[in-house]
């Protein structure tokens, strides 16, 4: 059992993506008002981005350019550039799905002029 | 010039897309031809591309000359080059009708309509052709949002379930995202072609089963399967009578393509996770979705609703054929999976043609179609006949060679719970057809309107396809089971 601690806590950047991931799910699934649900979505989507670009990280390594083209390539030197890639796209996705949500959010708003998913749902009875 | 088709398929509806917001600001009115026309030019080039696929064998697209591994690749094959025929005719088909039963409260908001349209089309493209698994997610977001926005455009009650479907998309493509990262680190490729070599002995790996699970149940997600489901029927029902044909036959359909290829060729068929198959669970998730759907829409009264569920049963359906893990079954599966796609859009287009002449929404109010519209009628029997089963339409060869199928894998469940879901088919339809035929209620004269040509023509090109599909069977399953069968089944 203490060794699976030892392990976990060598890989702190996985437990602040556990603690993130199930914040934002909870947020999402308890909180009647429609833009905490949103910040809840998004930081569960900001969790897996976290994951993500983590990673690619190696201690001691610089951003991957390449310094010398004529030497051979030190691997260990470098971070690995794809998870930064991916997540820069992740990202994106991510402002995208905010737009059209807080858009949907603002529509509701102004036909309804509440937040509350309770009182809106009870409006649509 | 053929080498560069599929990247063409997608960028034909993309760069109208792109150029929708221009034309639309000089006339509104040239929104709609515009669109029809982009993705006319797109079912052109999906059916070239499927003639030059069956010919030389599967295009491998790798964009701007990097070679995969490290390049993103377009796999242009079998399986991609059917689908992508029958999604772009249907998205055809479906963007015709849409034109007269659009929300008419739109004005100026019809320039991005017609321009989520196209970019709904554009990234199913995508994933159908995708090579790669995070350029999926991008693609399977792409359509995702354009889906949310068109379920929310008329406004009113579709709001709230614009929004419940953006949040259980959301956090599906989030558990999708996930899975890839959990891949990755366990791979260092996020290539199909290259984890398909590297994944299946690494299955003995915690990662990697727990990156497969969470990539399902994103795709479950998006794919509405059985206890994920909770999105669509609102989704579905509240969305414009325009869009639901398209969201029905496209998004749900897609997903499960995706689920498809990363199943088959990056884990594999055969795989096991401490001695139990991986293809077992999913075809009895498949049994549970065909029974469970089917029941749920038997209890529907709003004809949207019920179609809705019918289409749930049948991913379920579409899930246990691919799931069996023998060819006959995997092309029954896939088989279908395209009749699917034509009867969902069929049976939307119905339920929309019966709001717009006559004010019907519940499956009580179809009284009134009683003698009235024999068109209507019509149609709705071959689409059922199709549903149900019978011959010659084309549900009835996709069931019987997922039954073959079944058989074939001595698996008796998979034969129960198709045949369950059928005589539950069977059970709704006759609820609609009782409420068709029986004498009209007193005090429901409706005058109906006159259905324009566009709604009449693609209620017919449908059920002329559903025949032609049924007819046409043999060759179609023939082609299947010759090309786009996954490495290894």
């Amino acid at each position: 059992m203490l060794e699976h601690f030892d392990a976990w806590l060598h890989r702190p950047n996985f437990i602040v993506f556990v603690i993130l991931f199930l914040w934002g799910l909870y947020i999402m699934v308890t909180h009647p008002n429609l833009v905490k649900k949103l910040i809840g979505m998004y930081l569960v989507q900001t969790s897996v981005i976290f994951f993500l670009v983590t990673l690619g990280v190696k201690s001691g390594a610089t951003v991957p350019i390449l310094l010398s083209t004529t030497e051979p390539i030190q691997v260990e030197a470098y971070a690995n550039p794809l998870p930064q890639v991916v997540t820069l796209t992740a990202i994106v996705v991510g402002v995208a799905t905010l737009g059209v949500s807080l858009a949907l959010v603002t529509a509701m708003y102004r036909k309804y002029g509440t937040l509350d998913e309770d009182e809106i749902l009870k409006r649509l009875e | 010039m053929s080498d560069h088709l599929p990247a063409l398929i997608f960028l034909l509806p993309f760069l109208a897309a792109i150029c929708m917001p221009m034309v639309g600001f000089k006339n509104r009115e040239w929104c709609r031809p515009m669109a029809i026309v982009a993705v006319l030019a797109m079912s052109v080039a999906s059916i070239v591309n499927f003639i030059v696929v069956m010919d030389s064998g599967e295009i491998r697209y790798a964009f701007s000359g990097w070679a995969p591994p490290i390049g993103i690749e377009w796999v242009d094959d079998g399986l991609a080059s059917i689908i992508m025929v029958t999604l772009s005719l249907v998205a055809l088909i479906s963007l015709i009708n849409a034109g007269p039963i659009s929300p008419s409260n739109l004005g100026q908001r019809i320039v991005p309509y017609y321009t989520l349209i196209l970019l709904l089309v554009s990234g199913v493209t995508g994933i159908i052709f995708a090579g790669d698994l995070f350029n999926i997610f991008v693609f399977l977001e792409v359509s995702a949002l354009s889906g949310y926005a068109l379920v929310g455009v008329a406004g009113g009650k579709a709001l709230m379930s614009a929004f419940r479907y953006l949040i259980l998309g959301t956090f599906g493509a989030s558990l999708y995202l996930l899975g890839v990262g959990y891949f990755y680190a366990a791979t260092g490729t996020l290539n199909i072609a290259d984890l398909g070599q590297r994944i299946p002995e690494l299955m003995t790996s915690k990662a990697v089963v727990g990156g497969l699970i969470f990539m399902f149940i994103g795709l479950g997600l998006k794919m509405a399967i059985m206890p994920l489901h909770g999105w669509l029927p609102d989704a579905y029902s509240d969305a414009p009578d325009a869009i639901s044909p398209l969201l029905a036959s496209l998004v749900t359909k897609v997903a499960l393509i995706a689920w498809v290829r990363i199943m088959f060729w990056v884990v594999g068929a055969g795989t096991e996770v401490e001695h139990v198959p991986v293809l077992i669970l999913l075809e009895e998730f498949g049994a549970g979705a065909a029974v469970v759907g089917a029941f749920l829409a038997l209890t529907q009264h709003d004809l949207n609703r019920m179609f809705a569920y019918a289409g749930l049963s049948h991913i379920g359906i579409i899930l246990i054929g691919v799931s069996l893990g023998y060819p006959t079954g995997f092309a029954g599966g896939v088989f279908y999976l395209i009749n699917d796609v034509v009867m969902q859009a069929g049976l939307f287009f119905l339920a929309g043609a019966a709001m717009y002449q006559y004010g019907a929404r519940t499956i009580e109010d179809l009284s009134c179609l009683r003698g009235q519209a024999p068109w209507i009628t019509g149609a709705l029997i071959i689409m059922a006949m199709s549903m149900i089963g019978f011959p010659p339409t084309g549900g009835f060869f996709g069931k019987w060679y997922i039954i073959l199928g079944a058989i074939e894998a001595q698996n008796y469940l998979a034969v129960a719970a198709v045949i369950i879901s059928t005589v539950l088919t069977l059970a709704y339809f006759i609820k609609i057809f009782e409420c068709i035929f029986r004498e009209p209620r007193p005090g429901s004269g409706v005058i109906p309107v006159e259905a324009p040509l566009s709604i009449k023509l693609s209620v017919g090109a449908v059920s002329a396809a559903i025949i032609l599909l049924g007819l046409f069977s043999d060759p179609i399953v023939g082609i299947l089971l010759d090309t786009a069968l996954p490495p290894g089944l």
